[in-house]
């Protein structure tokens, strides 16, 4: 084998180094590598050896072609990278742009709905209220005040979950009962809750908790709400609540068939929409509202599967030193 | 005049003509006698020449605050004030409430739940003169003078601040107490933002006096805002 062939095939193995640095690192590194190669390629072993100088002239081509592939294949691994990129970008936007098409139209779906019975039911009032019987004006009319509570709630999820994300929902922190939080969400969603059975297991002498009493109230009150939207009437609703080293800890079950592991994590995301068991509609923001103001206050929320088949969500609330309360002296 | 004692009057100080047409309906309807303002200022004035024997201030008027307009009549009328304020208004639900007015009405809101606040409200004023000293409330009796409480059959005792707590909520029976005003009148003004004591006690009470402490029917909380003592739960 003539050194001269030996030669070549080692320049070869340099210029392979040098393409596989010109794709994987950026246009500048490629150039400096392959500058180093053919620096090295020379001093190693294009006589004279160990100098950088050069006896045939023919070099020269060699360190040239080395050179300029190296800039190529950077030059076109570049311009491939950036168009996947675009590419990429292009896609996302589309997705964004997508997704937040279906959120309008279901949005507007959610408010045309109770808009339209509305329109409707106020209108046949109006022009024909005289020739309906009494009860039937009734109907009418409650289902106009119905359908506006509905309306007024989805709107008043939209604006909240709005100010969450863009972060305007001042926190006011005061020291708090849970048990109270709980008696007065409960009280709240009465109604929604007539068809369930409730039963609460929330002692009343847990450590107070330093939070926004109303927000929590309506973290509380939407998990409630969610399991009275989406489980069939009779369903039972268990609210517990207990307090653990540094935490405590809210759980509200119910007990119906269950989420997929899959949708435990998506039923907290926005515009998640699960079936409606119970009339009217869910907007689909309640849980992520909930779940929003859980971490504004340091906790988590999450859900789980309870083991004789239901779901339990859960939130936690950080437990702080509580101030002492002056005892009164006790009579007798 | 020719108006019946028993015909009360109703001030309504609202900027927005749609909801006044219809409280001006429903008071109407339900006998009572209707003045209308359509901003703050006129309301102020409308106070002093009809003397209503209520009077609802919308929060978000026009002209000036709604606040101001319970200020100018608190400085020389007791009359009961009650505020009509949006979902968005906390706050300023509070400060109406520290600032005089006696309760409350969340916008958008039923008619029921208005008229039974008015209601309320009128019955208090009317009361207030008299002074009653036994609370009744579900299976609880309390009798405020001679401080003695029982719920059912069996006797309670509650502890001094038990009974100053409750006598302050009396005091305004079907009406919202905030936590500002309970911590002052309970436990002096240097206490005013010891909110956790207020927890403490009601907690107490709820559990001497009510059925099921969790779910109370006649201690209720007002989240955010204060407390409410109802008898008829």
């Amino acid at each position: 084998m003539s050194p001269r062939f030996d030669l070549v095939n080692i320049a070869m193995v340099y210029l392979l180094a040098v393409v596989i640095v010109a794709l994987r690192f950026p246009h500048g590194p490629a150039i400096v590598a392959s500058l180093l190669g053919v620096a090295a390629f020379d001093f190693l072993f294009v006589p004279p050896r160990g100098t950088l100088t050069v006896d045939d002239i023919q070099y020269a081509l060699t360190f040239a072609i080395m050179l300029a592939v190296a800039v190529i294949i950077s030059r076109l691994v570049e311009t491939v990278r950036r168009h996947a990129d675009e590419q990429a970008s292009l896609e996302i936007r589309a997705e964004t742009e997508r997704i937040r098409s279906a959120l309008l139209a279901s949005i507007s779906h959610d408010l045309r709905t109770p808009l339209a019975v509305m329109a409707g039911a106020s209108s046949s009032l109006a022009t024909s209220g005289e020739r309906l019987s009494a009860p039937e004006r009734q109907a009418l009319a409650e289902s106009v005040f119905n359908q506006s509570r509905e309306l007024s709630e989805h709107l008043a999820k939209i604006l909240q979950m709005t100010r969450l994300e863009v972060g305007t929902v001042a926190v006011e922190r005061d020291w708090s009962a849970l048990s109270e939080i709980v008696g007065s969400a409960l009280a709240l969603h009465t109604e929604r809750l007539a068809q369930h059975r409730v039963i609460v297991e929330v002692p009343t002498d847990l450590p107070l908790v330093r939070v926004d009493a109303t927000l929590i109230e309506q973290a509380l009150g939407n998990l409630l709400e969610n399991c009275a939207k989406h489980t069939p009437p009779g369903t039972i609703v268990r609210i517990r609540a207990q307090a653990r080293d540094a935490d405590l800890l809210v759980t509200v079950e119910d007990y119906s068939g269950g989420l997929s592991e899959k949708d435990l994590e998506r039923v907290f995301a926005k515009f998640h929409r699960g079936s409606v068991e119970s009339g009217g509609t869910d907007i689909g923001l309640g849980l992520a509202i909930c779940r929003a103001i859980v971490r504004l206050h340091g906790g988590q929320a999450w859900a789980d599967r309870v083991p004789a088949g239901g779901t339990a969500f859960r939130f936690t609330l950080p437990l702080e030193e509580v101030p002492s309360v002056p005892t009164e002296p006790v009579p007798h | 005049m020719a108006e019946a004692p028993s015909r009360p009057t109703v001030l309504i100080v609202e900027d927005e003509p749609e909801i006044r047409r219809f409280l001006r309906a429903v008071f109407g309807a339900e006998g009572y006698r209707v003045v209308e303002s359509a901003t703050g200022r006129r309301g102020s004035i409308d106070a002093t020449t009809h003397k209503p024997d209520v009077a609802i201030v919308d929060l978000g008027l026009p002209d000036v605050d709604g606040i101001e307009v319970i200020r100018t009549i608190r400085q020389w009328s007791p009359m009961p004030i009650i505020v009509l304020s949006a979902r968005i208004q906390e706050r300023a639900k509070v400060e109406a409430l520290d600032n005089g007015a006696d309760d409350y009405v969340t916008k958008p809101f039923g008619v029921a739940e208005l008229l039974a606040r008015v209601r309320a409200a009128l019955r208090h004023a009317v009361r207030s003169g008299a002074g009653t000293s036994t609370l009744r409330f579900g299976d609880a009796v309390v009798d405020l003078e001679r401080r003695v409480a029982s719920q059912g059959s069996k006797a309670v005792h509650l502890t001094p601040i038990e009974f100053r707590l409750l006598t302050t909520l009396a005091k305004h029976l079907g009406m919202v107490v905030t936590h500002r005003q309970l911590l002052t009148q309970v436990w002096g003004p240097t206490h005013e933002r010891d909110t956790h004591y207020l927890r403490i006690y009601m907690k107490q009470l709820r559990e001497k006096l009510e059925v099921d402490p969790v779910r109370p029917r006649h201690l209720l909380t007002e989240t955010g805002l204060g407390y409410r003592l109802v008898a008829d739960g």
